[in-house]
């Protein structure tokens, strides 16, 4: 992944899907007291890349993603998508937030469907389409269902297939894994390692949990507390198949990475 | 694709089964007869009490009075017509106030401008009493049909205005936020959003403001009128037939909860995936 190194360099490198540079934020600037959320950050994301950032609760992540594709305007910074500045919000993202946000009247595959209704796609098309998002996540018996008679984890698994059904290029993910059970947790990282590894889409993937940042990520960027700015990023260098996240798991460095991660939450 | 087999199973339990629903029904049963129960005992109490001379029958009515007032008004066919009168006006301002309060409140979430800009004016409008405006309403639209129209739709309007307009600013942003990193645009954010999240507060504007157009008609009917159960409970009432006008109001408030019996019907059939009303 040589070519991902230019880091908002500015300059446009190949394979390069989105850079960072210098971006800040500050709520309620026009206020006398504007709160500093974001300081300074830079980072870059590269296609085939799987990128997590972690760091403590409140320190502006959320902030960070909605900076990043253009539901917010930063303060300070800049942001290219493709090499070219920011303008509306990107094409081909997937976006998922940690509330599942499904709409309550309608149905799970309606749901799921929504992003390509948007597109206009038409009617035979994006049910076939997101059907398969569905069955793909285990819930195909369950398309006819409204978000009220779903689980906790069942909901967020829609709402990964209503990411997913549009076919992105981009996956900007805050914590999507967060309320499923184990098991399911690892089917579905492992799924979504595929999908980015394999057809050289890219994921940048918010999470509270430091070992599925690592068992899933070619870099994980640690976040200091707000006002945010970048304490390391860590290449994680594991043997092995990537996609595979219980081998990740059982890789001798995969602990110490872990536990460096950690120390440097707890010190920042 | 899904096979049969695979959508059937989880499928057919979202159904309702068929003698969960029985001891429902019954258990409503059950409710009904306690209140038809109720109802009697306090007829009967009132009537006894009329009888007995304790109340003044002249002044305060007796059930059986009232139930002949009823009968004599079913004879000669003025309950029928007062009835049909007032329920049709009432329909029609129901229906003419919540398209223009919804609509405009609706309206106002596409432009903040527009909307601070008039935010005011509503205030000012929603805080006139509807029954100051009766006596103009009578002279701009006549002693007919129009007038009751009006007061109807102008008792509806405001109320619905601002329940369609809180409805559609209360969407979570989080949501619209969703929609926009979809590529929706401003349309699409109040085809596939904003219109479906405020029909729940809409709903529960309709079934307040059905009341309130019921009695923008009769508050109409009393103005001037030589129809409708407003127009008989004036009429009764001046002449001192009291039970006369209690037995108009009885039919006013049957009206009333057959109307609004019809709204929570509608509700039922349009929000699918409210379980808490099916
Ligand atoms: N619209 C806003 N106005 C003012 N302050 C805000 C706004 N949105 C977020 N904040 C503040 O910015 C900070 C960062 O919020 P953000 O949601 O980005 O945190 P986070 O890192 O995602 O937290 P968590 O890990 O708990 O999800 C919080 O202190 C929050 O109160
Ligand atoms: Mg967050």
């Amino acid at each position: 992944m040589s070519f991902a190194r230019t880091i908002a360099g500015g300059g446009r490198a190949a394979g390069e899907i989105f850079a960072a540079t210098d971006l800040g934020k500050s709520f309620g600037e026009d206020d006398a007291a504007p709160v500093e959320v974001i300081r300074s950050v830079s980072f870059a994301l590269a296609r085939g890349e799987i990128v997590s950032l972690v760091g403590p609760s409140g320190c502006g992540k959320t902030t960070l993603l909605n900076l990043i594709c253009g539901l917010l305007a930063p303060s300070r910074g800049r942001i290219a998508w493709f090499g070219r500045p920011l303008a509306g919000t990107p094409e081909r993202v997937g976006y998922m937030l940690q509330k599942d946000l499904l709409l309550p009247w309608r149905t799970a595959v309606e749901n799921a469907e929504l992003g390509l209704q948007i597109k206009r796609v038409g009617r035979a098309e994006r049910r076939a389409r997101a059907m398969g998002a569905l069955e793909r996540l285990g819930l195909a018996g369950f398309a006819g269902f409204y978000p009220s008679a779903l689980s906790g984890g069942m909901r967020q698994r829609v709402a990964l297939a209503r990411t997913l059904a549009p076919d992105p290029e981009v996956l900007l993910l805050d914590e999507p894994f967060s309320a499923l059970d184990f098991q399911t947790k690892l089917l579905i990282e492992r799924d979504t390692a595929r999908l980015v590894r394999e057809e050289q889409r890219a994921l940048l993937l918010i999470t509270h949990d430091i070992e599925e940042a690592v068992s899933l990520s070619d870099r994980v960027i640690v976040l200091s507390r707000r006002p945010s700015r970048v304490i390391t990023e860590h290449r994680i260098a594991l043997p092995g198949d990537r996609t595979d996240m219980i081998q990740a798991r059982e890789a001798p460095d995969f602990a110490h990475y872990v536990r460096t991660i950690w120390n440097e939450l707890e010190l920042h | 694709m899904v096979s049969a087999s695979d959508g059937a199973g989880p499928a057919m339990l979202a159904r309702k089964p068929a003698g969960r629903a029985r001891r429902r029904w019954r258990g409503r049963l059950g409710v009904f007869a306690a209140q038809l129960a109720l109802l009697a005992l306090l007829l009967a109490a009132w009537e006894a009490a009329t009888r007995g001379a304790a109340v003044n029958a002249f002044l305060f009515g007796s059930p059986g009075a009232i139930a002949s007032a009823l009968i004599a008004a079913a004879r000669d066919g003025t309950l029928f017509t007062d009835t049909l009168v007032t329920g049709l006006e009432t329909l029609a301002g129901f229906v003419l106030g919540n398209l223009l309060g919804t609509g405009i409140g609706l309206a106002l979430w596409y432009s903040r401008f527009v909307s601070r800009v008039l935010q005011p004016f509503i205030l000012a409008l929603g805080s006139i009493p509807i029954v100051a405006l009766a006596p103009i309403v009578i002279i701009w639209f006549g002693t007919g049909f129009a007038s009751k129209l009006a007061m109807a739709t102008l008792s509806v309007v405001v109320v619905s205005l601002v329940i369609a307009y809180k409805g559609a600013l209360g969407v979570d942003p989080d949501q619209i936020n969703l929609m926009r990193s979809l590529g929706a645009d401003k349309h699409q954010i109040f085809r596939h959003l904003v219109l479906p999240a405020s029909l729940t507060d809409i709903f529960a504007g309709l079934k307040l403001t059905v009341g309130f157009a019921l009695v923008g008609a009769i508050i109409g009917e009393f103005m001037s009128s030589d129809e409708g159960l407003g127009h008989a409970i004036f009429k009764a009432g001046s002449l001192y037939v009291i039970s006369k006008v209690f037995a108009e109001l009885a039919v006013t408030v049957a009206l009333a909860l057959v109307l609004s019996a019809l709204v929570h019907r509608l509700e039922r059939a349009l929000l699918p995936w409210r379980h808490d009303l099916q």
